[in-house]
């Protein structure tokens, strides 16, 4: 199984296999070879370790700290223990927003990932003209900065002047004349769903056809002449390849969508935020940086990344599953 | 036959254009608001195209200050991180993908866990980290935290692409069974091609509209990245320049838009697919 | 060779990086060198007045050879975030602008130097607008400088008053007959003729300490909010009553979004309560027809008291040149420079100053916030909001919103 990964790798267990007792000799050649992977490895844990190892340890330690502004200035905290994460297990708000982030990001990721792949789907289908049209289309939607897309998604649903309600009532969808888009927790949360699900299709349908691209069209094309129907070489050929995209796919939108922050602190704006329409990384900013709290707001972090992970531990499994199986 | 899959193909490009036109609405919004001579923009009923297109806003945002180091800043700072983030991303999804080794799970598990981490959360500690080795206000500490964010999904990402290899087109392509890593790598290449391509388009965005980071990184206004730039349109206490702002998107959302066009050819959007050899 | 090639190439630039990380120069704010003092001002100062920074800097180079001084600019919305990031990391500016509602909180943690030594120093520090030298104040210790203040007038349309035949209110009650008439004059869908955000707190709030009565007070050592006293409770009557008759805007909205001036700049108001700046952004249609005046209390004659916004200058504790940023300080907040922010329509520092602009004279009467250090906490809870809302929905009765809102503010600022 192993072996089978390194190319020439059979041969060589093989022989390693028929001469166990032999010492081996550490020619040049097979140390490289074993060093190989922690080489190619080593840039990457470098440069994360030098930049976010020391953050990630104090952040750890200031869970345990009290360490408001006061300390801050100080540059020195002191202990509490685990005082900052019961403080936070027993605040009830916390568990309500705990279940409204979680629905929220079942909803956000399922539709982000069913109309990503759909539409990209769908790109394999169109002709090209349509394809580089409705591929510029996502682009434009993918490079627009979500502060800027947010300040446009405010104009758009303006209580005053919005084109939003102006083209719903005007097609006598109902009378819309100044509604408030932003009265009801469900409906604030509802068009930052609509906001983030915009801006995140374009990455899916993005990878997900690049992923398509990889399904070698000869062995389309054999499959076909050998009789095998469209859904048979969709199961048999596309599938496999495509699999392991859309379990990255799936596990980081549900991380983050998770902790999302930008969007719904600036479509719902902090002055109507409050108990019942907090998501976990508004909440996140509320008790550690308004309330310049860190040592809560670390604790909250390392909670949020504890739940994250229960979230998506079937995703990343598979994934790393994935990597086992041979072939 | 053919008629049949002429009118399927009819109707498929029509909900194609149908998709084109919602999902670029907002844009069309921005850009055309761009355009909108003040009036228009204040007016009590929104007009779907701007009457009377101005110039004005763009040349307002032009010449605001530091609008041109906000660009080359920005350019900087993202193509390098890319750059770099993707050589070595691609380099340690290899090792992933293909190697067993020990401390492999270890790895995964630091790949993972940083993205899982609330960013709002490093902030402060980062910044102490970054003062303490004089990487404040230097864009060689902006390009250094942001490739430790790109570089654990960009991993996650080729190595998900690499897994999705088939077997029989890499064994196909190794005729002569070479062990070295060199060539090993340069066969894989261009198998993946596709894939990262599609990683190097989301680092770049993603770099290309951060704002935290950079903003907290960085306090000379001459070193600051476009969408530090773009925020002080909405940062005082008085009125917003809409048009001011909306023109100012509109520009800064031009270098992704080019940087796309360049790449997106391997991952075959106008033509047929581009992982074929020989 | 290609990947060999490439895998050189990272390699080879991770150690460019990681060595030029090393042999960078300090760009810390440890000037032992060459004299450099840091000044954070707001992006207002950079947009509106960029000529009274670089006269004071022209000054103070003049006054210390050798010593330069690097404005940079900063915005409202993450100021705060930035300043605790160089606390943390020991880099704080020389001089920062505080917003006076910032102050209290970061006085408390001994975030700032304390100047009430050289208070006798500063230009006109005798006669410090009350409300603004309140903020820069805690525990009997200056640490604040006032800088420049705001206060809210009515910014109305000439025209529309005109046609109602009403002249500038005198009293509450004459102001709310107007607002009746002009609503009968411009019965058009969503007009308002006083055009009033429900949860406007800064507004709502002024009725309270109008009729008497004020949000919360320190008894004993501990913070008691005041809300459900009888003349608090007077005063968000009159409020209700005033809103009901005079705005059509949400009961539940909030004075940011939309911006008051694009509503009357849409036609949709006859007038508006907010800063006295509120006249630069109403509209090339109505800037002929554009007048504003104090707003009236309930007593005839007399002004309600207005919220007094502003900003002070503050010197970090952890400054390395105490003696040349108080300095800067003291020649930023000259006489000529006070005139200068005067010009640009805003209230100078001190009351020997003041002229007789309507925004000036609104300041006379004004009030601030609770000086306590966890103030802000219930402002960003957004408790006042919540309470307004439910008392104008009519989902709770004053009596009950007081309560709740007592309890909450008692509660957060005890914390």
């Amino acid at each position: 199984m192993t072996s089978s990964e390194i190319p020439g790798g059979t041969a060589f267990a093989a022989e390693a296999a028929l001469q166990p007792r032999r010492r081996r000799s550490f020619t040049v050649a097979r140390v490289v070879r074993g060093a190989a992977p922690y080489l190619l490895i080593l840039p990457v844990v470098v440069t994360i370790a030098a930049i976010l190892g020391y953050p990630l340890y104090h952040l750890a330690r200031l869970s345990f700290q009290k360490y408001g502004l006061f300390e801050l200035i100080a540059r020195h905290g002191t202990n509490v223990g685990w005082a900052n994460y019961s403080s936070v297990l027993h605040d009830q708000v916390f568990w309500h927003v705990l279940i409204r982030t979680i629905v929220f990001t079942v909803a956000n990721v399922a539709l982000t990932m069913g109309i990503g792949t759909l539409i990209a789907l769908l790109l394999t289908k169109v002709s090209s003209v349509v394809r580089v049209l409705l591929t510029a289309g996502l682009v434009l939607a993918w490079a627009m900065p979500p502060v800027v897309a947010v300040q446009v998604w405010l104009w758009m649903t303006n209580y005053e002047n919005g084109v939003l309600n102006y083209a719903l009532t005007t097609l006598h969808v109902g009378d819309y004349y100044q509604h408030d888009w932003y009265a009801t927790p469900f409906s604030q949360l509802s068009l930052t769903t609509t906001l983030i699900v915009w801006g995140a299709i374009p990455f899916i349908v993005v990878t997900v056809y690049a992923g398509l691209s990889q399904v070698p069209p000869e062995l389309v094309e054999a499959a076909e002449i050998d009789g095998a129907r469209p859904w048979r070489v969709f199961k048999d050929l596309t599938v496999p390849i495509v699999k392991p995209i859309f379990l990255v796919l799936t596990s980081l939108s549900i991380i983050w969508d998770f902790g999302v922050f930008t969007q719904p602190f600036l479509l719902i704006d902090q002055t109507r935020i409050n108990a019942s329409n907090e998501l976990m990384g508004i909440y996140l900013f509320e008790e550690g940086y308004l309330k310049t709290d860190f040592g809560r707001g670390a604790a909250i972090s390392i909670l949020m990344l504890l739940i994250v992970a229960a979230l998506s531990v079937f995703y990343v499994r598979k994934m790393v599953r994935m990597g086992d199986e041979a072939g | 036959m053919r008629a049949r899959r002429r009118r399927s193909r009819f109707v498929w490009d029509a909900i194609g254009v149908l998709l084109f036109a919602v999902l670029s609405f907002p844009v069309y919004w921005m850009v055309a608001s761009a355009f909108k001579p003040q009036e228009e923009l204040d007016g009590l009923t929104p007009t779907w195209f701007p009457m009377h297109p101005t110039l004005s806003h763009f040349s307002d945002a032009i010449h605001r200050p530091f609008f041109w180091h906000g660009v080359k800043n920005s350019l900087i700072v993202v193509s390098v991180t890319v750059a770099l983030s993707m050589v070595l991303a691609f380099l340690a999804a290899v090792a992933l993908a293909k190697f067993r080794f020990t401390g492999r799970k270890a790895f995964i598990i630091l790949i993972i866990g940083i993205q899982m981490l609330p960013q709002a959360g490093l902030i402060i500690p980062l910044y102490v980290v970054l003062a303490r080795y004089h990487q404040v206000n230097a864009l060689s500490g902006v390009i250094l935290t942001y490739m430790t964010f790109v570089l654990p999904f960009s991993v996650w990402m080729l190595r998900g692409f690499l897994l999705g290899i088939p077997k029989e087109l890499e064994e196909a392509a190794m005729v002569d069974g070479s062990t070295r890593i060199g060539s090993f790598v340069r066969i894989l290449l261009p198998l993946v091609a596709p894939g990262l391509v599609a990683t190097s388009i989301f680092a770049f965005i993603t770099t290309w509209n951060e704002y935290i980071f950079a903003r907290i990184l960085l306090n000379d206004q001459s070193k600051q990245t476009a969408t530090v730039w773009l925020s002080y349109f909405t940062g005082t206490s008085r009125n917003t320049d809409w048009g001011g702002l909306m023109a100012g998107s509109t520009l800064i959302a031009i270098p992704v838009v080019v940087f796309f066009l360049i790449v997106q050819r391997k991952i075959a959007f106008g033509l047929t697919a581009g992982a074929v050899r020989g | 060779m290609k990947a060999r090639f490439f895998f050189a190439a990272a390699l080879a630039a991770a150690l460019a990086v990681a060595a030029s990380t090393a042999s960078a120069k300090p760009t810390g704010s440890k000037h032992a060198l060459a004299s450099k003092i840091t000044v954070w001002l707001q992006v207002d100062a950079q947009s509106g007045w960029p000529n009274l920074v670089a006269a004071a800097n022209q000054q103070f180079q003049a006054k210390h050879p050798g010593a330069t001084v690097d404005v940079q600019y900063q915005t409202w919305g993450d100021h705060l975030s930035k300043f605790d990031a160089t606390l943390a990391g020991g880099n704080t500016p020389d001089v920062i602008e505080m917003g006076n509602t910032e102050m209290t909180k970061y006085m408390a943690a001994g975030a700032f130097a304390n100047l009430s030594s050289q208070k006798g120093s500063f230009p006109n520090s005798k006669n410090w607008l009350k409300g603004l030298a309140a903020s820069g104040n805690y525990n009997g210790r200056t640490y604040g400088v006032p800088y420049y203040a705001g206060s809210r007038v009515v910014t109305y349309r000439t025209d529309l008053f005109r046609k109602a035949r009403a002249k500038v209110p005198t009293s509450l009650g004459q102001f709310t007959a107007t607002a009746k008439r002009l609503k009968k004059q411009n019965p058009k869908r969503g007009f308002s003729p006083v055009y009033i955000a429900g949860t406007d707190w800064y507004f709502a709030m002024s009725f309270v300490y109008d009729y008497g009565g004020q949000i919360a007070q320190r008894k004993g050592g501990k913070w008691v909010g005041r809300l459900e006293s009888k003349k608090a409770r007077a005063g968000l009557a009159a409020y209700k009553r005033f809103f009901n008759a005079a705005s059509r805007a949400s009961k539940t909205g909030t004075e940011n979004r939309p911006q008051p001036y694009d509503v009357y700049a849409r036609g949709q108001a006859a007038s508006i309560i907010g800063p006295a700046w509120f006249s630069c952004c109403v509209g090339k249609k109505y800037t002929k027809a554009t007048k504003q005046f104090v707003m009236p209390s309930h007593a005839k004659g007399k002004a309600m008291p207005g919220f007094l916004g502003g900003s002070d200058l503050a010197v970090p504790a952890g400054s390395n040149d105490k003696s040349l940023a108080t300095d800067w300080i003291r020649i930023f907040t000259s006489t000529a420079s006070q005139r200068g922010l005067q010009a640009k329509g805003n209230i100078p520092n001190a009351t020997n100053l003041l002229g007789n602009s309507v925004n000036e004279r609104a300041a006379k009467r004004s009030w601030f916030v609770p000086t306590a250090k966890n103030w802000v906490n219930v402002e960003n809870g957004n408790v006042l909001r919540t309470m307004l809302a439910r008392i104008l929905t009519g989902r709770a009765s004053i009596a009950e919103a007081t309560a709740w809102a007592d309890d909450n503010i008692a509660l957060t600022l005890n914390q």
